[in-house]
């Protein structure tokens, strides 16, 4: 209970599957920026940006140009990031949520 | 042999109590051609009882609808000039929420003041701004604008509203992560799914593949069959929806811009509202695109029904349990709550970006399966 006598909303719970594997950190080999990453599988990812890992983003500062679509114009996500994320994966640096263990090749990707 | 203590224990269903404030942001409440037509309209929205009204000068009011005189119900009164007039005494109110005249009065009392709420016209829909702290909308609180409203090539709005009893606003914006429940309760089959979140927008990035099993047996040119979907839906704010969708047909793609919004009338009672625009591509005749626009409300109006369904029997969970095939829900009830906190208590966890792409390899392979199932028993139906 705050002073004025009003129930504060709870705030919302970590994500129960944090439980099996937790965010681990990425940088990205083209601008250092730093991130959380999840993988539970070779194609699901979770990405939590900061805000300074987004003014570090060269293709978030660089944004395409405006189009008339009202939701065209957000950023989708760093292509680089997403090879550097990929790269993480495939020499073993994160783990990754899986019953089957992932063909991981830690000598590819020179 | 013995059993863990995790393979026993029954996992129990939280539930936290409703939020006891209605959202911070701009809630559309309807279309302007609606609402500005001379007439009082009444809007129950955020536990009271509000009188949305434009005057002469066309500008589009929101007052509270009580008379601050004897209480008198001012959406049952009359817009004289620019001023609403209470059915009880004539007592005339100003857009700006203050008393502008008593007509058998020498002079209108002092702090004769109502409640004003800041509203906002683009793009032909109307938008209340709700503050709990009652501090003005900030200038970088924005909903994005929607050139096609005005162009030609563009219909006009298909607007449909309907009231949800029984459920509180916020299950309808968990839909935005739940990508399983397009496929076993909309009939989509949704091929990439990814979520991402930043500031006050939830965007929800789908493709989708057309389903043999709900197409139309023999399509034809007034019913054919959709081979896919390609949808941008975002959530500017809490409560407001854009969602551009692209039908995928076998001889030409249609471009939709559909609109899903809502304002609670109180924790468990909601309005929503659902508008639907259609692109007019070359070829096509503008009844023709009028034709597709009803077709598509019509067919979220059946989508809505379906959910509102699991909505009347569903126990509110704050603790879902969730597979690696499901969105982030948790990540958007975290987004969700800085519309619930007061605007100091925002914390960078609820608006900094967050990325969630799921893995629909698994789910494609199962579905895949179902239609299959689907089909197969179709079949044996009709021979």
């Amino acid at each position: 209970m705050t002073a004025e006598g009003v129930a504060k909303p709870r705030p919302p719970r970590p994500d129960v599957r944090l439980d099996d594997g937790p965010m681990a950190p990425v940088e990205c080999s083209a601008c250092g920026a730093c991130v959380e990453v999840r993988k539970s599988s070779w194609d699901q990812t979770s990405i939590q940006w900061h805000a300074d890992a987004l003014a570090r983003c060269e293709e978030r500062n660089n944004p395409l140009p405006r189009t008339e679509r009202p939701n065209r114009n957000a950023f989708l996500g760093c292509g680089k990031l997403k090879e550097s994320v990929r790269e993480a994966a495939v020499r073993g640096r994160i783990e990754i949520q899986d019953e089957d263990p992932l063909k991981i090749n830690p000598e590819g990707h020179k | 042999m013995t059993t863990s203590k995790n393979e026993t224990e029954v996992r129990l269903i939280e539930n936290d109590s409703l939020p006891t404030r209605f959202a911070r942001g701009w809630h559309c409440i309807g279309l302007e051609r609606d609402l500005a037509d001379g007439k009082p309209h009444q809007i129950n929205g955020f536990g009271q009882k509000l009188v949305v009204f434009a005057g002469e000068d066309g500008e589009i009011n929101v007052l509270d609808a009580y008379c601050r005189h004897m209480g008198g119900d001012l959406s049952q009164g009359t817009v004289k000039g620019n001023e609403i007039a209470c059915p009880f005494h004539d007592w005339r109110w100003g857009g700006d929420g203050k008393c502008k005249s008593i007509p058998y009065a020498r002079r209108v009392p002092l702090r004769a003041r109502t409640a004003s709420w800041p509203t906002m016209v683009q793009d032909g829909m109307v938008f209340v701004w709700n503050d709990p702290q009652g501090n003005p909308p900030p200038a970088d609180v924005t909903i994005p604008r929607i050139p096609q409203v005005a162009a030609e090539n563009w219909t006009d709005w298909n607007w449909t509203q309907i009231t949800i009893e029984g459920s509180n606003c916020r299950e309808i914006v968990d839909n935005v992560v739940d990508m399983a429940h397009f496929f076993y309760i909309h009939y989509s089959f949704p091929t990439y799914f990814k979520n991402v979140f930043e500031g006050q927008s939830a965007y929800q990035y789908m493709n989708g593949d057309g389903r043999e099993d709900v197409r139309p047996p023999k399509p034809s040119k007034s019913n054919p069959a959709v081979m896919g979907t390609t949808s941008v839906a975002a959530y500017h704010g809490p409560s407001f929806m854009i969602d551009e969708v692209t039908y995928h047909y076998e001889d030409m793609d249609v471009d939709t811009i559909l609109i899903n919004c809502h304002y609670p009338i109180d924790e468990n009672n909601f309005v929503l509202m659902y508008g639907v625009i259609v692109e007019q591509k070359e070829g096509v005749t503008a009844e023709e695109a009028e034709l597709m626009a009803a077709k598509t409300a019509k067919f979220i109006k059946y989508g809505f029904e379906q959910d509102v369904a699991i909505w009347n029997s569903k126990a509110p969970i704050d603790n879902p349990l969730l597979c690696e095939e499901d969105g982030p829900v948790y990540q958007l009830r975290r987004w969700y709550q800085q519309f619930y906190v007061d605007v100091e208590e925002v914390t960078p966890e609820m608006t900094e970006r967050f990325e969630f792409e799921i893995d629909t390899t698994r789910p494609n392979e199962a579905w895949r399966a179902e239609v299959a199932e689907n089909m197969a028993a179709r079949q044996a139906a009709q021979s």
